[in-house]
């Protein structure tokens, strides 16, 4: 995320908290700034530029999001003309969520994609077992099967706990 | 025809998308478990996408004035340039699921090779594609194992039967485009259609040899043009089986002149197409230039 501030700072900051304050209406914990999908802000006298990134390209709350941050950036930076984008370069990988996000998505009962660095976990005696699965969500249990690539968004993967027997959902890993 | 080549590259690749993608959206409601409807329907939704990147690309370069709403659901029939593969019904499931394996694994080599695309608002977008179709095919690849190493010997013989279907026009996505070798000249398509296609055959005949479906390759669908959309001329079975399309030379499966179902690239297109095209373009027709 490249944040440029060197016009106003002061302004900078406000626009940047005003975008922290959009969440993904799929995964209402998860603010966009912690999705990693905020890739830009230019800031001049008059405007006000963002360029945001598109988690999967046919996620249907992206103009959702396209709207909710132009009128943030809007409220926050008043008389600024405002334009909100979205752009695919970079692409944006599921690596870019970060540790606030990933609380965020395991708060609502959603296990982040990839590598659990930086995850504090109980794991209890079940996970132990030698698998390689999602982390469950409910029980910190890694003895998982994912059911199915596809769930009830685009970003989203089918698994079941074998550990606790419960159903779960993952972000899908996107990575090169 | 488009006058730019890189209009009928681009529209070939967001036609596909979008045609296949509303077959797929066909399986909504009906696939024979809850995840294969969540899967077509969620594949459906990526392509659909894929187009609609594909259309303001085009529009954004400057080759079209029309928007991604005018592309998708404004031109005649004549206009749209996919492969008459992706306008086929879905038939059975060993038709869809072999049409989706062999989209899909040919999509996954255009992917790669336009993401180095000369033209960069392309190649971007190809590499956002790229990590969606891992999914894709992902899924296909594990219907092929299950139907083709799987207990069931009916479901293999439909699985071989969708492919044998499926193949001669799998194999037509690969047509030349019109001015294709001042795309290639210019590095807009990195490579051939022709030497894509050669890729793909080989790796696709290594899958089935390895699960002793081969036989599909040899005996695949006639070899034959379509009639242009519209022009009330009567399908020819113009079937020469002298030059098959597919050969076995060195260990190694093989393209050799002919196309099946050829056409898709140049707008001429099956008699399925017509009623998709109907039913997919009445709300717009109906109201023109209507937005959501």
């Amino acid at each position: 995320m490249v944040m440029r501030t060197d016009v106003r700072e002061g302004v900078g900051r406000e626009v940047w908290e005003a975008l922290a304050g959009v969440h993904d209406p799929e995964i209402p914990p998860c603010s966009i700034t912690d999705l990693g999908i905020v890739e830009r802000v230019v800031l001049s006298e008059q405007a006000i530029d963002v360029d945001l990134l598109p988690t999967f390209a046919g996620c249907p709350a992206l103009d959702v999001i396209k709207q909710e941050a132009e009128a943030a950036v809007r409220s926050a930076a008043p008389g600024h003309d405002v334009r909100v984008r979205f752009v695919y370069s970079p692409r944006w990988t599921s690596d870019r969520i970060t540790p606030a996000g990933r609380d965020a998505l395991r708060s609502y009962g959603i296990t982040p994609p990839g590598s659990p660095r930086g995850d504090r976990v109980v794991i209890p005696l079940a996970a132990l077992l030698p698998t390689e699965g999602a982390t469950c969500p409910f029980c910190g249990s890694a003895n998982t099967v994912m059911e199915s690539a596809f769930g009830p968004t685009l970003c989203r993967a089918t698994h079941y706990c074998r550990a606790c027997r419960n159903p779960f959902e993952a972000f899908k890993p996107k990575t090169a | 025809m488009p006058d730019d080549p890189r209009l009928s590259l681009i529209l070939a690749l967001a036609d596909d998308e979008l045609i296949l993608g509303h077959r797929h959206s066909q399986w909504t409601g009906w696939a024979p478990h809850i995840e294969e409807d969540l899967a077509f329907s969620s594949i459906a939704q990526d392509e659909m996408a894929h187009a609609r990147m594909l259309y303001r690309v085009a529009r954004e370069s400057g080759l079209t004035d029309r928007d991604d709403d005018a592309l998708a659901l404004g031109r005649p029939p004549e206009e749209y340039l996919n492969a008459v593969l992706c306008e086929r019904p879905n038939g059975d499931w060993g038709y869809t699921v072999a049409r989706q394996y062999l989209y899909d694994t040919a999509d996954a080599i255009r992917v790669q090779v336009l993401g180095d695309s000369s033209w960069r608002a392309l190649a971007d977008a190809m590499k956002v594609i790229e990590l969606e179709e891992k999914y894709h095919r992902d899924h296909a690849v594990t219907w092929f194992n299950r139907l083709a190493e799987g207990p069931s010997l009916t479901a293999r013989e439909r699985f071989a039967e969708g492919l044998t279907t499926a193949i001669g026009e799998a194999i037509a996505v690969f047509e030349p485009l019109s001015g294709e070798e001042e795309l290639v000249s210019e590095g807009v398509l990195p490579r051939s259609n022709e030497d894509m296609l050669g890729d793909w055959l080989g790796e696709l005949g290594e899958a089935l040899e390895a699960s002793s479906l081969d036989y599909v390759l040899a005996r695949h669908g006639p070899v034959g043009e379509m009639v242009p959309t519209g022009s009330g001329e009567i399908p020819v079975e113009s079937v020469d089986f002298t030059v098959p399309g597919v050969v076995r030379r060195d260990g190694r499966w093989m393209h050799e002149g002919a196309f099946a179902g050829a056409g898709g690239r140049r707008g001429r297109h099956s008699e399925d197409f017509l009623p998709l095209w109907e039913e997919m373009t009445a709300l717009y027709r109906a109201h023109p230039g209507a937005k959501w």
